[in-house]
């Protein structure tokens, strides 16, 4: 009697497990549309291209994604699929959601599977794309397109001013000269009406100034670095050129302004046709990289998409499959260089012909910035940080610095304090 | 409410408690993450759970079949003998609990105790008591190594209860905390009956055992009675034994020298054989005695069958002591214990002495007879019997040695003396 009840029992184990470990004919992809809050004409086309190709190559395999999610619901979405156990196989993470998801183990480790896949190397993607999926030294995801930061120049306001573009490599006092050089009033009324930048951040002055602001691990920040300082001085200075006179969008949109801080998927959707007639078709521009600071380099935060896996994903192999498809194949990478605004993340893609083709957006003038000079600056990029208390920590920072930009606050023991205030506001 | 009280009812308390509990807990776990997915609040709930949750279809599932199994081994462990298959049984339901915990994230901890209940059940002996003890110890570094284990992957009751605002928080963790104690109470409550269970039957078998002892201690003072009873007896059936053989031989051979004197002279051939026929009587006198003394058994009957040893006994008299002896067997048993030979042998052999030195009989004749019940033995002589019979020493030991049989002896004149004795056969003694 016994015998037969602990067999019954056995054998149905057994069925469950089969059940449950069938090989799945479906996996699910994760998406969500305007990453890089810029329009765009067909959120889908690579996304298709990419199923079209994976159900070829793996037959009896479908793909399904829900279409239409947005990237501001698409954190909560996500959490709600987890919730209910029925996340994706393979899907986008945010950057913010990444820590969390990787420190939960929602997120299949991938060292694994880099190491036993021979196909795969590491070195195809820029370090600063390629690790932004680690976390505790282990990868959880990989790269599947980037953006960056550039400066965006208006060569018209430039030529009109007797004034050449500058080079990639240009520095702090470069910037600070033509600044003050355009800075000016045009029309005689006594107010300036033409302004050297926009939007120019005392964040992005740091960091090509070399700071770090905060550990890798988010527990202590560097703000009271002398690094920091010299970006702070450096922005009220810029600031000084102003004479006080605060720029706005518009002044920018009718090109009277000559530098902005603008992400290189803004300058993929903004130079070349329809939007090219839509926005700034009153002047000539064109991007190159943030200006040096004196410690630092032509160096600017580079933004990744992430793409991981399911820890609960039932087909590894096949999950595994598809990420690389999304983050590894050529063609598909060359495909986002195509359709999407974004960077791909592979250096061989970037650097190829066919990325010439592209960047180079009219014949009839040579652009400022070449893929190679992308290459570079992508290889310079740093991360931006991920951890938890992230936003919070910059937001107070940005709070308490620009008081000391504005002047209310007096810079000399400024920034040790506010180091320390972070430092507190990080331990929880 | 009579049954609850007893060891097998606090049992099955323990398990309906912890069921209900389990189910509780699984249903708030369930709904609450409905809940929470219907309200938007997934992603900051992941942000305080820290680990992800499995979804409620599988929570349930898990739950129900794991449960079920746990109640079955746990049925299966208590019906067990073999003690491999129940050592197997009781590390599966380990495996069960801490499957369980783990499904429940760890937020009720109230099945290691039915595990330990389980265990206790089964608890038996004295040097158990340290098996008992280190399994109770790994128990509790299993229970608290699955804390460990699974410590970043469980997510909290209290990051389920954060869902509910203050006061509802407090309301359910006061619940959960109570769901515990009372589980705690109830397995204590179980121990008490176990343990005063356990308390009454060593009392009754202590009982038992005083009463054993007093039977035991009975029984050897009888024993020494009895011992003392067997020496007299023995002492009794020696002066018999005595009596019986030397007594026989030596009346035949004094009866046999009456009967020479009065030939001696007439027949002097005839005294002749007759005074061979004496001697071989002493002779056989002299051996019965020697058996006697040796083993207090007739030789005869050593050496014959039964009923032939008889015809020679009657015969030898006979011849020695001139008397006519006649033997009719209408029905004889054949599985006749030699206690009862023994017996029929001397009642014959007293009677036949008895007829000769009192009765001064010429003629004895006796008979065999019964059922296969008894044995009747009629002896009756031609003697001139006595008006009142005195109960000589004979008569005394055949009467005796009959009752040790539980047979029985009468005897009366009527043209000479008539014995009668009754020896019960299905008597097993």
């Amino acid at each position: 009697m016994i015998r037969k009840v602990l067999v019954a029992v056995i054998i149905a184990i057994i069925f469950l497990y089969w059940y449950m470990s069938r090989p799945p004919t479906t996996l699910t992809l994760g998406i969500f549309v305007n990453h890089w809050d810029v329009p765009q004409g067909e959120p889908y086309a690579v996304v298709d291209e990419i199923i079209k190709d994976f159900e070829a190559e793996n037959p009896g395999v479908k793909i399904k994604y829900v279409s239409g999610i947005k990237k501001e619901d698409y954190s909560e979405w996500l959490a709600e699929q987890f919730l209910n156990g029925a996340e994706p196989d393979v899907f986008l993470i945010l950057a913010e959601d990444f820590n969390l998801y990787a420190s939960i183990g929602a997120l299949m480790k991938l060292n694994g599977f880099m190491a036993d896949d021979k196909n795969f190397l590491a070195e195809v993607y820029y370090p600063a794309a390629f690790n932004f999926g680690k976390y505790e030294k282990i990868y959880y995801a990989l790269p599947c397109e980037s953006t960056l930061t550039f400066m965006f120049v208006n060569k018209s306001l430039l030529e009109r001013e007797g004034v050449a573009i500058p080079k990639n490599d240009w520095t702090w006092k470069d910037f600070l000269e033509i600044c003050r050089k355009v800075t000016r009033d045009t029309d005689g009324d006594g107010v300036p009406d033409q302004f050297g930048c926009y939007d120019y951040s005392w964040n992005q002055a740091a960091i090509s100034n070399g700071v770090k602001f905060f550990r890798d691990d988010g527990k202590t920040s560097y703000f009271a670095d002398s690094r920091m300082e010299e970006a702070v001085k450096f922005v009220m200075e810029l600031r000084g050129v102003n004479g006080g006179f605060e720029v706005s969008p518009k002044d920018f949109d009718i090109g009277r302004v000559a530098f902005r801080p603008f992400t290189f998927a803004e300058y993929r959707t903004y130079k070349p046709y329809p939007w090219r007639i839509k926005k700034y078709s009153s002047f000539e521009w064109d991007c190159i990289k943030m200006p040096a600071g004196n410690s630092g380099g032509n160096i600017s935060v580079m933004d990744t998409l992430l793409v991981g896996m399911s820890e609960r994903t039932r087909d590894k192999d096949l999950a595994w499959a598809l990420l690389k498809k999304i983050c590894y194949d050529k063609k598909i990478q060359q495909l986002i260089l195509k359709k999407s605004q974004a960077l791909p993340v592979r250096r061989d893609v970037i650097i190829s012909a066919e990325a010439e083709e592209i960047f180079s957006w009219e014949s009839s003038e040579t652009p400022a910035i070449t893929p190679a000079d992308i290459s570079d600056a992508m290889d310079e990029a740093i991360m931006p940080f991920k951890f938890k208390n992230y936003n919070s920590a910059m937001l107070y920072a940005d709070n308490e610095i620009k008081k000391i930009i504005e002047g209310v606050v007096p810079l000399n023991n400024a920034l040790n304090k506010l180091q320390k205030e972070i430092n507190a506001l990080l331990q929880y | 409410m009579q049954n609850l009280f007893t060891v097998a009812g606090m049992y099955r308390l323990l398990y309906v408690y912890n069921g209900i509990v389990i189910f509780i807990l699984m249903a708030f776990i369930c709904s609450t993450q409905i809940r929470i997915n219907n309200s938007m609040t997934a992603r900051a709930f992941l942000d305080t759970a820290g680990a992800i949750p499995q979804s409620s279809s599988v929570i349930f599932c898990k739950i129900v079949f794991a449960f079920l199994s746990f109640v079955l081994v746990g049925c299966l462990y208590r019906k067990n003998k073999n003690l491999r298959v129940k050592y197997f049984l009781f590390a599966t339901e380990i495996i069960i609990c801490m499957f369980l915990m783990r499904v429940l994230n760890l937020s009720y901890d109230g099945l290691v105790l039915l595990v330990i209940a389980d265990l206790m059940y089964k608890y038996e002996g004295q040097r158990q008591e340290y098996t008992l003890l280190i399994a109770m110890i790994c128990l509790y570094f299993i229970a608290n190594y699955n804390l460990a284990i699974f410590q970043t992957k469980i997510i909290s009751f209290e990051a389920y209860a954060s869902y509910y605002n203050a006061s509802t928080k407090a309301v359910l963790l006061a619940l959960k905390n109570s769901f515990y104690s009372l589980n705690i109470i109830i397995f204590v409550f179980y121990l008490v009956v176990l343990l005063k269970s356990k308390h009454e039957e060593k009392e009754r078998i202590r009982l038992l055992n005083e009463k054993l002892e007093e039977a035991n201690q009975r029984l050897r003072a009888y024993a020494i009675e009895v011992a003392q009873m067997a020496e007299t007896r023995e002492r009794n059936r020696l002066a018999r034994e005595i009596h019986d053989t030397l007594g026989h031989a030596l009346t035949g051979i004094a009866a046999g020298l009456d009967a020479c004197l009065m030939t001696l002279e007439i027949a002097p051939d005839l005294t002749k054989k007759q005074l061979n026929k004496i001697r071989d009587t002493a002779k056989k006198g002299i051996t019965d005695v020697r058996r006697s003394v040796k083993k207090l058994r007739p030789d005869d009957l050593e050496r014959l069958p039964f009923q032939e040893a008889l015809l020679e006994m009657t015969k030898d008299y006979s011849a020695s002591s001139g008397m006519e002896i006649t033997v009719d067997i209408f029905s004889w048993s054949d599985k006749l214990r030699q206690d009862q030979e023994d017996v029929i042998y001397r009642v014959l052999q007293e009677s036949i002495t008895n007829a000769n030195r009192h009765g001064h009989a010429t003629k004895v004749k006796i008979t065999i007879g019964g059922n296969e019940k008894y044995l009747l033995i009629l002896i009756a002589d031609n003697g001139q019997g006595c008006e009142n019979v005195k109960q000589g020493f004979g008569l005394k030991h055949m009467r005796e040695r009959l009752e040790l049989l539980h047979g029985s002896i009468h005897y009366w004149n009527d043209s000479g003396f008539i014995v009668e004795a009754m020896i019960p056969l299905n008597w097993e003694g």
